[in-house]
């Protein structure tokens, strides 16, 4: 059936949870690709006999057509939803991606993903006076300015943004500034501790 | 020095500045620590909390945060040893603690700069005066000096022998100062005991700046029922520090005493209470807690057959059916829980047990969940030495503290069924000490040792556990032997700590006699014995009466403890 794989293509991208991004199928898209091309060739091939007066052969061309539209509009889907799941890793886990992320991308998506990263830092940049402001922080406003978190392993020493360094040492508790802790509670070495 | 006002001189001080919380691991010091944090987070004071559990850490602790901070707050620790002498700490570092430990040591008492103490005044603390200890230095150097002017040979003979009899004049009055300051620095250091609960001062302190809330006040409840549980202070202070906080009560929870006023099910209240000093009842059932308890166990002799024979009389006596009171409190017939508490202590009372009662607190939130205050200590205590899983201390003090939110009451729940165990651990090994008599008589004080391989014996070789099984043993024992003599010594309880290594952990406590005070000499004695034998100890634990040694050891300190309290 024609228009099967594009289908799977986003049917596997909806499948994927909701901010999670599977690996690049290039596969997929080169197959789907084959497809296309091969239902191009044979629609040409009918058309120029159609022109010479096989009326018969329209609705083949017809149908060949819409399978075509349908593809595009996959392949589409596809990539799309994919770049923003692209740009939402930006606004989560900054401008260094983890590897195995990093791997998941497309050559293209990279360079995408890289001019995003640009363009959003010279906005970035441009806003708040002087030094900028991150947009990236608090998206949601924060209750309190300063979080409880709990060490889960040993990190080593730790600067804060007035200069002084705390020592993380496993299951120690500390009292911090949010936007300094959110990217380490991400990398698992804090947790937050709600009371 | 003491710190008059908390307010000024300690909390205005340290809110804007970054501070380290020492919190030594025991009830009181997680409460007096949940309060601290609570006032923190409300003035946005960047702290960082490390548990410490014995001086080792305590100093390991500060050897890695003291290039980081200034400001350190102890809870529960420190105040009964020469700080500055063995945390060499910079001239820039201030230490602020709150601990209930007595006697404080008199160089924190009298360092102006960099130790402050949060202590209450009202304690009967019986300081020595400084001019009794202290002798300024100038005078020695007077006398030094007079001693290089003396050997000059241009001196006249006469003003030479004048010389002299000044100077043995003044080295005989030093003598004498220096036997009496021994004495009186004797006398002061002596006996160990525990002042007001650190709980207790620290909700003071959030009082005094309008910061008080419900919560806090649950805390400093449980800290006071912990000191109340582990017999660390009197009966008299016992009553006295529950009237303060009741006071207290009755202010925060006076709301839904009419219709107007309501307040939702799933709000916090406290409530006085004058209710049975079971362990755990309501969350047991009423046998087993019967069984369980320190005070009725001992009372009834449940470890011999007449003693079984004594609470199936009880029981009839009250008009329970054996199967109600083996079934969950919870599930208990409803009529028979309605007059139960006065049911039971009439009936006590012909038992011999006069002090069934106890002024206490309850706090109910939601539907399903009342805790008397002294469930909370027992699940608490026990989660902090947990000993199921090898963990390192530090664990069982983060589950601890967990535990006391009311948002994590699944830990509350873990505790709970934790502190069972150890409370039928304890009344176990209690049993079967006294049938087997294990606990001898060693002239001053009474002496039982846990051998290797007793059920059970690796939870006493943590501190709070084995102290809580010698005061059981020591009531028990007190209650069974007929020897008068006996009943007013005091107890000293050994187990084994770690195999491989092979070191005992040793506690003292004090006799266990009606108008007890609670004071404790074992301190001084233990570090006597110690130094007079060269034995290898280890004193870690805040608690001077709790010492670790080395097992061949055992028994030339023991001889050296008899010869020197006899």
């Amino acid at each position: 059936m024609f228009g099967e794989r594009a289908a799977e293509l986003v049917r596997g991208l909806h499948r994927a949870a909701d901010g999670h991004l599977p690996a690049f199928n290039e596969d997929g898209i080169r197959q789907v690709l084959e497809e296309m091309k091969a239902l191009y060739e044979q629609n040409q091939s009918d058309v120029n006999e159609a022109k010479s007066g096989r009326s018969d052969l329209i609705r083949t061309i017809k149908f060949r057509h819409c399978s075509l539209l349908r593809n595009r509009r996959c392949v589409v889907a596809y990539l799309y939803d994919r770049l923003l799941r692209i740009r939402a890793l930006r606004w989560e886990y900054g401008s260094v991606l983890p590897n195995d992320l990093r791997f998941h991308m497309s050559a293209e998506e990279t360079e995408w993903f890289n001019q995003y990263k640009k363009s959003l830092a010279t906005y970035m940049r441009s806003l708040g006076g002087e030094e900028g402001l991150d947009l990236t922080q608090d998206m949601k406003p924060p209750k309190s300015l300063y979080i409880e978190v709990r060490c889960l392993k040993d990190h080593g020493e730790f600067e804060i943004d007035d200069g002084t360094t705390i020592l993380l040492k496993k299951n120690s508790q500390h009292f911090l500034p949010r936007w300094k802790c959110e990217q380490l509670i991400r990398q698992g070495v804090l947790e937050h501790v709600l009371s | 020095m003491f710190l008059s006002d908390f307010r000024r001189e300690f909390y205005e001080v340290i809110v804007t500045q970054r501070v380290l919380l020492l919190i030594a691991s025991d009830v009181d010091a997680l409460c007096a620590c949940k309060i601290l944090q609570a006032l923190f987070q409300c003035d946005h004071v960047q702290y960082t909390l490390v548990p410490v559990s014995g001086w080792q850490e305590l100093e390991t602790a500060f050897l890695e945060h003291k290039d980081q901070f200034q400001y350190f707050v102890l809870i529960n620790c420190g105040a009964n040893i020469d700080l500055l002498e063995i945390l060499q700490p910079e001239e820039d570092t201030f230490f602020f603690i709150c601990d209930t430990h007595r006697p404080i040591n008199v160089v924190n008492v009298y360092n102006e700069s960099q130790i402050k103490l949060l202590v209450k005044q009202d304690d009967d603390l019986e300081i020595p005066a400084y001019d009794d200890i202290f002798r300024d230095e100038e005078e020695d150097e007077d006398d030094s000096g007079n001693e290089s002017d003396g050997s000059e040979p241009s001196g006249k003979r006469k003003r030479f022998e004048e010389d002299i009899m000044e100077r043995t004049m003044k080295r005989r009055q030093r003598r004498e100062w220096e036997a009496r300051r021994r004495e009186i620095l004797f006398d002061y250091e002596q006996y160990e005991y525990h002042g007001t609960s650190s709980a207790m001062v620290m909700f003071d302190l959030a009082w005094i700046m309008s910061k008080d809330l419900n919560d806090m006040l649950w805390w400093a409840i449980v800290g006071l029922t912990d000191q109340w549980v582990q017999d660390k202070i009197t009966q008299m202070k016992y009553v006295t520090d529950i009237g303060t906080l009741q006071r207290h009560v009755s202010r925060h929870n006076h709301r839904n005493e009419d219709e107007e006023n309501s307040l939702s099910i799933d709000c916090m209240r406290i409530a006085f209470e004058y209710d049975l000093r079971l362990a755990l009842y309501q969350h047991w059932s009423l046998f087993e807690s019967l069984c369980n308890t320190c005070y009725t166990s001992a009372s009834l002799k449940l470890w011999s057959v007449q003693g079984q024979k004594r609470l199936q009389e009880f029981f009839a006596e009250m008009g329970l059916p054996l199967k109600q009171v083996k079934q969950k409190f919870n599930s208990m017939d409803i009529s028979l829980k309605e007059n139960l508490q006065e049911m039971i202590e009439e009936s006590a009372s012909k038992f011999g047990m006069k002090n069934l009662r106890v002024q206490t607190f309850s706090i109910h939130f939601g539907f399903k969940n009342k805790f008397l205050a002294s469930d909370i200590v027992y699940a608490t205590a026990s989660l902090m030495e947990n000993i199921e899983k090898d963990e390192p201390g530090t664990d069982n003090f983060i589950k601890a503290l967990d535990s006391l939110s009311r948002s994590n009451l699944d830990k509350l729940h873990q505790g709970l069924e934790l502190a069972k165990k150890q409370l039928r651990a304890i009344q176990q090994t209690v049993a079967s000490c006294i049938c087997t008599n294990l606990v001898i008589s060693q002239g001053p004080f009474l002496y039982c040792y846990l051998m290797e391989g007793t059920p059970d014996v690796k939870l006493f070789s943590k501190p709070v556990s084995l102290c809580l099984l010698s005061k059981y043993l020591l009531k028990s024992f007190v209650c069974s032997t007929k020897n008068k003599r006996c009943k007013l010594l005091p107890l000293i309880v050994a187990a084994p700590m770690a195999v491989e290594q092979g070191t005992v952990i040793m506690v003292g406590i004090p006799p266990e006699t009606e108008s007890s005070d609670k004071k404790n000499f074992f301190g001084r004695a233990f570090e006597k014995a110690a130094e007079r034998t060269n034995s290898r100890t280890l004193h870690n634990h805040f608690d001077m009466s709790i010492i670790e040694l080395k097992m061949e050891d055992r028994s030339k300190f023991l001889d050296a403890l008899i010869s020197l309290l006899s």
